[in-house]
């Protein structure tokens, strides 16, 4: 089945139908439904994560090489794409930029240098995110670089971003079940994975969050960058509900393994 | 047009060539400190003005006087239509010899270099001079003019300096007057005023600005009005005795060309005894009532800062051993003392921002310890001493030499982190503390490096021994309104004060009014003191007007690139000159 080329409800709907099919159970008897939070919304509240290879590109890839002092840790595992509909439809005039990110990502992919990594990257970077839901805002903590965004679901009408950043300004509402984030404001000097892919300080982010049970959240994020893009288009993954008693988000300061990078051409003796 | 407007056209136009016939001399220049009596010890100590006995807020400069008025300063002179000051010496490379070596730091002078770097200039036909700041923003031009020593100045910025001129020409009686035969410029009394072309735009208004207004003295003010009137000067306020007067004598404030406030006071006038406006952050009689999470827990939440605790040292002073709390005065200088000894460094003009940017009332709190009750940190145990001894010597040996690389910063210029509880304390800027609640988790978000913590309030296992991090694996609960955080796996690469990584922290935070977080923490650590200690401030509400910033600090570190390559330049230039 193709989720990818179809709206979440419609997949959802199918692959509900086909597990209670193939259980020869009603639907209503499922014992997966998504929790609520005190005022009837979806309680999104813990620890998620994405699994697969968005990080390393966001559209079909096959394996490749990485840095050769690694082998075949630092290699590229082969994925299967998130882009709905296939590839980034780029700007011919950004395809150039795209090439060159991908030609000096070692050095230059801010990942590489422990920046913020930005939305919707930090989503699925290879770390567990916390979801904190209260009355007023939702906060997500990101495993990477002490990542964070405070999402907005009291303002009425959003308030323009006080200034440009790497995460941005994010404000939300529900429509229904699904979590809806708007997010503006970026500095465009964030990567979208460690391929290249990018976008500029015009970036729109429209992210969805839809719960698919109480396991895993249906991520979607539509971008919008007329500057770097020929028309908005999404990304389609599932965030998994770290099932460990005790998971959590681990503090991960990543400066110091970014410092060598960085600054080691300016040491008393180089390592650069 | 309407009737009552041709008037005063026909008013303003009937008036254009008569000049003032009483000759106005300057009187008092009004600027803008938080600390007036420090502001009159700095301006008696470096540019020999007098205080003066009867007016705690001035200090006489050659009979212009320098009125301090206690508010936020909101930036420097330079800027509005009050550009400078200027003092003369007989002897200026001196006078600025003298300038430089009393150094930057706190309460310190600020100099100007020019492009080249040198702090003095020759102006042809003219004389050698040179810039300073006073530490709240008032440009200062120190110059060597041996005709005129001492108070020497006003220079104006003005979008038409000639109109300018004749404005005060014609409001106050100036004396037209060519300095050294080049440069047109007026006299009130020995004081010359010039203007110089604003360099871009219209000059900023003056009022709240580090030099808030000048000041001209007219024998009568009841006589001179009319005639400035007619003059076409536009009153702000009408010629009468201020409310908390010092003396009898009458003031008016006009509207002066290039938003330059005048005020005009007749002879006689002391200024106004200026009263602090000590905010009423008097806590409420009655208990508070913490409000609730829609779940039942305690609400702490919303957009914190910890401003007005900025300045207030962790341990008491000895000089203030049976003090319980500072006066207002006392603590905004404080402060202000606080905030110019952390950015002396920094870019002027940012530096006039940060001191003005922080409204929030300063605390009045001696010290952050409360126990020992003394407001001392314990005594050292025989370890302690050692370890002190050790960290000592170590920033002494990379004091001594450049750095070989990153590690040789601090955690904190090398955006990594400032420790627990480091990160909760206020500093200069970026104070903003934001917390969010969900069911069983509080986020503690600070702004500073944008370092946030996930606090859980129901008991859940720690992490293994072995996974330490630098701020630990929190656990919190509530015990009754108070969220108390211990915190385990320290990895004690950044303890507070020396603290080692066997240190117990406990945290607790109270809300005990509706605009006041309490924030206490205590720290046991014996392998370095002999007891436990305590700490504590309050964090106060601000959600309407503060946001925090994505504090991206290792992001935009310009200060490690700047420090290494400052330093290979350092290390070939001594092996050049084969030290």
């Amino acid at each position: 089945m193709d989720c990818r080329s179809r709206g979440v409800g419609t997949c959802l709907a199918v692959v509900a139908a086909a597990a209670a099919l193939s259980a020869g159970l009603p639907l209503a008897a499922q014992d997966d439904a998504a929790p609520r939070a005190y005022d009837g919304h979806p309680d999104l509240n813990g620890v998620w994560q994405a699994i697969g290879t968005a990080h390393w590109n966001l559209e079909d890839h096959p394996s490749g090489p990485g840095h050769p002092d690694l082998g075949a840790i630092g290699a590229v595992p082969p994925g299967q794409g998130v882009v709905v509909g296939g590839d980034i439809p780029y700007l011919e005039t950004a395809l150039q930029q795209r090439r060159k990110n991908f030609e000096n990502r070692m050095t230059e992919d801010p990942e590489a240098k422990c920046f913020l990594p930005g939305v919707p990257r930090a989503t699925y970077l290879p770390y567990p995110l916390q979801i904190i839901q209260g009355d007023r805002k939702i906060m997500i903590l990101y495993g990477f670089a002490e990542a964070n965004r405070t999402i907005h679901m009291d303002k009425e009408t959003p308030e323009p971003p006080p200034l440009d950043s790497w995460m941005g300004r994010s404000h939300g509402r529900w429509e229904g079940d699904t979590l809806v984030v708007e997010a503006e404001g970026f500095n465009g000097q964030a990567w979208l994975d460690r391929a290249g892919n990018f976008s500029s300080s015009s970036l729109r982010v429209e992210e969805r969050y839809t719960p698919l049970g109480s396991h895993a959240i249906m991520y979607e994020a539509t971008l919008t960058d007329p500057e770097v893009f020929s028309r908005p288009w999404t990304i389609r993954l599932p965030l998994y509900r770290r099932l460990e008693e005790d998971a959590r988000v681990l503090e991960f300061k990543c400066v110091e393994y970014a410092e060598d990078l960085m600054y080691g051409h300016l040491r008393r003796e180089p390592t650069r | 047009m309407t009737f009552l407007r041709a008037i005063a056209f026909a008013a303003l136009a009937g008036a254009v060539s008569a000049p003032a016939t009483f000759a106005a001399e300057l009187h008092h220049i009004q600027i803008t400190a938080a600390s007036p009596s420090e502001a009159v010890r700095w301006y008696g100590r470096h540019f020999d003005c007098t205080a003066v006995a009867s007016q705690p807020d001035t200090a006489d400069c050659d009979g212009v006087q320098l009125i301090f008025a206690v508010q936020p300063t909101m930036g420097s002179s330079q800027g509005t239509g009050i550009n400078h000051i200027g003092f003369s010496y007989a002897d200026v490379v001196s006078k600025m010899a003298e300038l430089e070596a009393v150094g930057v730091r706190g309460s310190g002078v600020r100099l100007q270099r020019f492009d080249d770097g040198a702090t003095l200039r020759e102006l042809p036909g003219m004389f050698l001079h040179g810039f300073v700041f006073d530490p709240w923003g008032t440009r200062i031009e120190v110059l060597q003019d041996p005709q005129n020593e001492g108070f020497h100045q006003v220079h104006l910025s003005a979008t038409d300096p000639a109109e300018t001129l004749d404005w005060y020409r014609k409001a106050l009686g100036g004396r037209p007057a060519k300095f050294k035969g080049r440069e047109d410029a007026l006299r009130f009394g020995d004081v010359w005023l010039f203007a110089a072309q604003h360099p871009d735009g219209k000059p900023a208004p003056t009022r709240s600005r580090a030099v808030a207004h000048i000041a001209f003295d007219v024998p009568d003010l009841g006589r001179a009005g009319p005639e400035m009137r007619r003059s076409g000067a536009d009153f702000e306020s009408e010629p009468e005795t201020p409310d908390n007067a010092r003396s009898p004598a009458k003031r008016a404030f006009l509207r002066g060309p290039d938003n330059v406030r005048v005020a005009v006071v007749e002879s006689g006038y002391a200024g106004i005894a200026s009263k602090f406006e000590a905010a009423a952050a008097q806590e409420a009689a009655e208990p508070y009532a913490v409000p609730r999470t829609p779940w039942g827990e305690p609400d702490m939440q919303g957009v914190w800062t910890g401003n007005s605790a900025h300045g207030i040292p962790l341990e008491r002073p000895q000089d203030l051993e049976d003090v319980e709390a500072l006066t207002p005065e006392q603590a905004a200088a404080r402060r202000e003392r606080g905030t110019l000894g952390s950015i002396w460094g920094y870019e002027r003009e940012w530096r006039d921002t940060t001191l003005g940017y922080d409204k929030m009332t300063p605390s009045t709190q001696v010290a952050m310890i409360v126990d020992p009750p003394n407001g001392r940190l314990p005594e050292l145990t025989a370890e302690g001493k050692r370890m002190a001894a050790e960290a000592q010597a170590e920033r002494a040996r990379k004091a001594a030499k450049t750095p070989d690389g990153p590690e040789d910063l601090n955690m904190y210029h090398r955006c990594i982190t400032r420790g627990l509880p480091g990160l909760m304390m206020p500093g200069i800027y970026n104070n903003g503390l934001q917390i969010v609640q969900g069911p069983g988790f509080v986020a503690i978000q600070k702004e500073m490096i944008h370092e946030t913590r996930a606090i859980p309030t129901k008991p859940r296992q720690p992490v293994g021994e072995k996974l330490t991090s630098w701020l630990g694996d929190p656990q919190g609960r509530w015990e009754g309104d108070t969220l108390v955080v211990e915190t385990a796996r320290l990895n004690g690469r950044a303890g507070y004060r020396g603290a080692t990584a066997a240190a117990r922290l406990t945290e607790r935070f109270t809300r005990i009014g509706p605009t006041k977080l309490r924030y206490e923490f205590t720290i046991d650590d014996p392998t370095v003191w002999v007891q436990p200690w305590t700490a504590t401030f309050a964090f106060d509400l601000d959600d309407e007007q503060y946001e925090l910033v994505e504090y991206a600090c290792h992001e935009g570190n310009y200060g490690m690139f700047n420090a290494l390559s400052g330093a290979r330049a350092r290390d070939k230039r001594a092996a050049e000159s084969g030290e």
